[in-house]
């Protein structure tokens, strides 16, 4: 098989020459076959494409074959430091290991009500009460065989330590900020003192946004773990590039196996590509230089599936990631009035802003996921049990307005930025002409995207309401998705809204003291408290789309959907023998 | 001579004082910071907590302490550590100058290859095809922003030829077929426009020339055409040509920026974007004094290169 290496460079400059100069006709004629389908004849085909999806594509694809060990995986990252006390991300956790992490498994969407915690480093945890746990530690973990460390076991020593070491840097604030006191009960047994009592406490030590495990060794040798990133993960770090990629090793001594006791992960090595552009995305996945990646919009799916005929595709409903929304500056006017936030979103059609940001493929999204509303099924998530509030009514909310005291509406300004890749500047307008219809006149502000993303997440403030996503949370976890997010004791970087509201207070600080029995009907009662005061404009949120080539196999699907973060089972992927032959003794082939 | 040099190096070293201001002053006044570029959507960061992440990174001193501080490094060759990688701030840029120098390097002199000939041409045939085709060409050079030259170009290599430039940096002493596959597109992007500008001011430079009374009188003498051109229009000229290229040098390593960072080129251009979005001050801070030194420096050769073109031009 030709490697892409071996492509003529000549032909591709000539062509290209030639192409371009021609002008930018040619290019404008050319663009509906690849990147940017015609809007107008894509808006047609998009409800066909949809249903071909549904059947080509199901959520739980048919199981592969047995595995094959071998091959080198790429998929695009954003890394910006392996050194996770210096910043978090869902990549850390190839090298470094928490005490449990989610089993991203195939199957929807009983994993996203039952969800499936595999064991990694615990494998038993024991509530004494809810202030107080004990877990107990896997034997015969080592970290990887490098010095300072040397592939020394890993003991309770290790959690106590990174634990501490940890809990306190910003990145894993949510997550282990509870933990108030670490106790070493015996070599392998650890015991969690919580500042607040949670009997879902657990569920805070799942992912890699609480404290991977790191060895004292390693951070304390010169240049700290970001010159020795040393951890108990299935690979190792073997080349970082700020700024351009990554390659991590199989780790001979990984701890875990498959169901059939056959050892991971099956990969000879990792490639990561520290991508910042959606078109370098897409590019590298045509030439098949990253073997995975997310997809942002339909458009683009459908874009790619044409060039790349034999790609697959996880496609299945966000648990809650990735919505489009705004958030409104509560503490002032107009919007501290709740008929103007309800009269607002009731301005909105949901229906024409899912066709106009995904072609239709959407669900709808309210003041959090609905399995933590006590729905069974994701189609309950609809606009009878949503209320009012959701359902386009323009007279309506002409109505609120006037007697919340603007009968002529008033001018306000909407925040918004481009973001990986996700269609903002089209939500903004149609929010922006939704509002107008109803009296409220938009100007609409554009934002560098580090400064939305700060805004966004409650860092600085923004003027009068901003367009973003809703905040996340950890699996399934009430206390992260709604907890912490609409409790008024916390700061505006939790609580992003700034929510102040007595009775709302209340039933959180009911459900977080109660043991688990009434649970259920608490975070009920809450749903409908939030979905009546409307505190956050949520409108819809579109699938999941995860695409690989044909020669990669397995892997589970990205969790992203799930708990919120986007990350790859990289240990469980593999290749088949028809994927490109690479090699891995450097990150720059 | 010599004065005018050491005169020149004094005003270089003033302006590359105030760039260093300008740039530590405005990069301060963006919103945001290290701190909170590092959060993830799902981090939850207490007031508290983010003060004291702030004083690890020593942004939380005053802002003339924390300049006195970086410009004493400077002046000792230390432009100080990364706030993200916290590695030096020097040994990441010296990793990346080299193939930023390719890229522009390459980019000039395919901006010149391709801009003198058609230049000339369009000069001596005025007024004919070949001249309206290098218009045309140079219309196209200047109308198309390299941020879109580059999307379209990485796009349609993908679709078409199932090929983009291969990631990474070879140099060309060491792999040359590699290092013409991984920069000879990006360099054609960034050279596109050098090679516009320039085929202009070689067409409009030379139909002056052309007009003058000494080559009147060459072709007077009986002198061929291909002599009268080479020899005694050419370098007078290329004295606005080379002004021009001068000044456009720094367009062009602009243009590094936004190449580097669509073909995954690890350049100083990506990695100055890349600072600028995380907000990592002094990786920013460095990064610019690096562009204003080669700015400042090629501006000094274009100036001194005059006296070689013509002769009759005296520094003081």
């Amino acid at each position: 098989m030709k490697t892409p290496r071996s492509r003529p460079i000549v032909p591709a400059v000539v062509t290209l020459v030639l192409a371009l100069a021609s002008g930018s006709t040619l290019a404008q004629e050319k663009a509906p076959r690849g990147e940017s389908p015609d809007a107008t004849s894509f808006a047609y085909a998009a409800p066909a494409f949809i249903k071909e999806l549904d059947s080509r594509y199901p959520a739980q694809p048919p199981v592969p074959p047995a595995p094959r060990y071998g091959g080198v995986l790429h998929f695009p990252a954003t890394v910006r430091t392996f050194d996770p006390t210096g910043g978090y991300r869902p990549e850390l956790a190839l090298v470094w290991d928490t005490l449990t992490e989610w089993e991203a498994t195939w199957y929807f969407p009983d994993v996203q009500r039952t969800p499936v915690i595999r064991k990694t480093l615990a494998t038993s945890w024991e509530m004494v009460n809810p202030s107080t746990w004990i877990f107990k530690l896997r034997q015969g973990v080592r970290f990887h065989n490098r010095p300072p460390v040397n592939g020394r076991e890993m003991t309770a020593e290790d959690v106590k330590y990174s634990y501490e070491l940890l809990r306190d840097k910003v990145q894993y604030a949510t997550r282990a900020a509870v933990v108030k006191n670490i106790q070493v009960v015996d070599k392998y047994t650890v015991k969690f003192e919580l500042t607040i009592p949670d009997p879902k406490f657990y569920l805070n030590v799942v992912d890699s946004l609480s404290p991977v495990i790191v060895p004292r060794e390693a951070v304390e040798a010169p240049g700290g773990l970001a010159e020795n990133p040393i951890g108990t993960g299935a690979f190792m770090l073997k080349e970082f590039v700020p700024g351009e990629g990554a390659l991590l090793v199989r780790n001979p001594d990984y701890y875990l196996k498959d169901k059939d006791g056959r050892s991971l992960p099956y990969v000879d090595a990792v490639r990561l590509f520290f991508t910042k552009d959606p078109a370098t995305d897409t590019a590298l996945f045509r030439s098949k230089q990253v073997d995975l990646m997310r997809v942002a919009t339909l458009d683009v799916l459908y874009a790619l599936m044409k060039t790349v005929p034999d790609l697959q595709l996880y496609r299945v409903p966000s648990f809650g990631w990735g919505d489009y929304g705004v958030s409104m500056a509560l503490d002032k006017p107009p919007f501290n009035d709740v008929r103007v936030r309800q009269a607002l979103s009731m301005a909105i059609n949901r229906d024409v802003v899912a066709e106009v940001i995904n072609r239709g493929d959407a669900s709808l999204y309210g003041p959090f996921p609905w399995g933590l509303a006590g729905y069974t099924k994701r189609a309950d998530y609809s606009y009878a049990n949503l209320g009012p509030n959701y359902q386009y009514n323009p007279k309506k909310a002409k109505e609120l307005l006037a007697a919340a005291g603007y009968p002529s509406g008033f001018e306000t300004e909407l925040e918004w930025a481009e973001f990986q890749g996700w269609t903002f500047n089209e939500f903004v307008q149609l929010v922006a002409r939704f509002w107008g219809d109803v009296g409220v006149r938009v100007k609409l502000r554009q934002l560098e995207t580090a400064t939305w993303v700060n805004k966004a997440g409650g860092s600085q403030p923004f003027t009068q309401a901003i367009a973003a996503f809703s905040p996340i949370g950890a699996g399934p976890s009430f206390m992260d998705w709604t907890y912490l997010r609409y409790h008024s004791s916390y700061p505006r970087t939790v609580n992003r809204a700034g929510i102040n509201d007595p009775k709302l207070d209340d039933l959180l600080t009911t459900w977080r003291q109660d043991p688990g029995d009434k649970r259920p009907a608490l975070q009920r009662a809450i749903w409908d408290h939030l979905r009546a005061n409307v505190y956050r404009i949520t409108t819809i949120v579109p699938p999941h789309y995860r695409i690989s080539q044909a020669y990669v196999h397995g892997g589970g699907n990205p969790y992203c959907w799930f708990p919120g973060y986007c990350s790859y089972e990289a240990k469980t992927a593999w290749m088949t023998d028809k994927a490109p032959s690479r090699k891995f003794d450097k990150f720059a082939q | 001579m010599r004065s005018y040099i050491a005169r020149r190096i004094g005003q270089g070293l003033l302006v590359l004082w105030l760039v260093s201001f300008a740039v530590f002053s405005l990069v301060r006044i963006l919103p945001g910071d290290a701190v909170l570029m590092q959060l993830d959507a799902a981090a939850a960061p207490t007031p508290e907590m983010l003060a004291r992440a702030r004083q690890e990174l020593g942004l939380d001193r005053p802002f003339m302490e924390q300049y006195r501080t970086w410009m004493s490094g400077v002046v000792r060759g230390d432009l100080g550590r990364s706030l993200i990688t916290r590695r030096p701030v020097t040994q990441e840029l010296v990793k990346r100058i080299s193939l930023t120098s390719h890229l522009a390097v390459m980019s000039m002199v395919i901006a010149l290859l391709i801009a003198l000939p058609i230049g000339v041409l369009a000069a001596v045939r005025q007024d004919t095809a070949a001249d309206y085709m290098g218009r045309l060409i140079a219309i196209l050079g200047l109308s198309l922003p390299d941020f879109w030259l580059a999307t379209v170009t990485i796009t349609f290599l993908a679709i078409w030829f199932q090929w983009i430039p291969p990631i990474g940096f070879a140099p060309i002493w060491q792999d040359p077929g590699r290092n013409l596959s991984q920069l000879l597109i990006p360099a054609l992007i960034i050279g596109a426009r050098l090679a516009a500008v320039s085929m202009r001011m070689t067409r409009s430079s030379l139909l002056e020339v052309l007009r003058q009374d000494y080559i009147v009188t060459a072709r007077a003498k009986g002198a061929r055409e291909r002599a009268v051109i080479v020899r005694h229009a050419l370098k007078n000229a290329f004295i606005p040509v080379v002004t021009i290229i001068g000044q456009q040098f720094s367009v062009l390593l602009g243009g590094t920026v936004i190449v580097e960072f669509i073909f995954l080129q690890p350049g100083v251009g990506s990695l100055l974007l890349d600072a600028v979005m995380l907000r990592d001050y002094t990786l920013i801070q460095g990064a610019v004094l690096f562009f204003a030194v080669v700015i400042v420096a090629m501006n000094l050769l274009v100036d001194l290169s005059y006296s070689w073109l013509d002769p009759r031009i005296r520094y003081r």
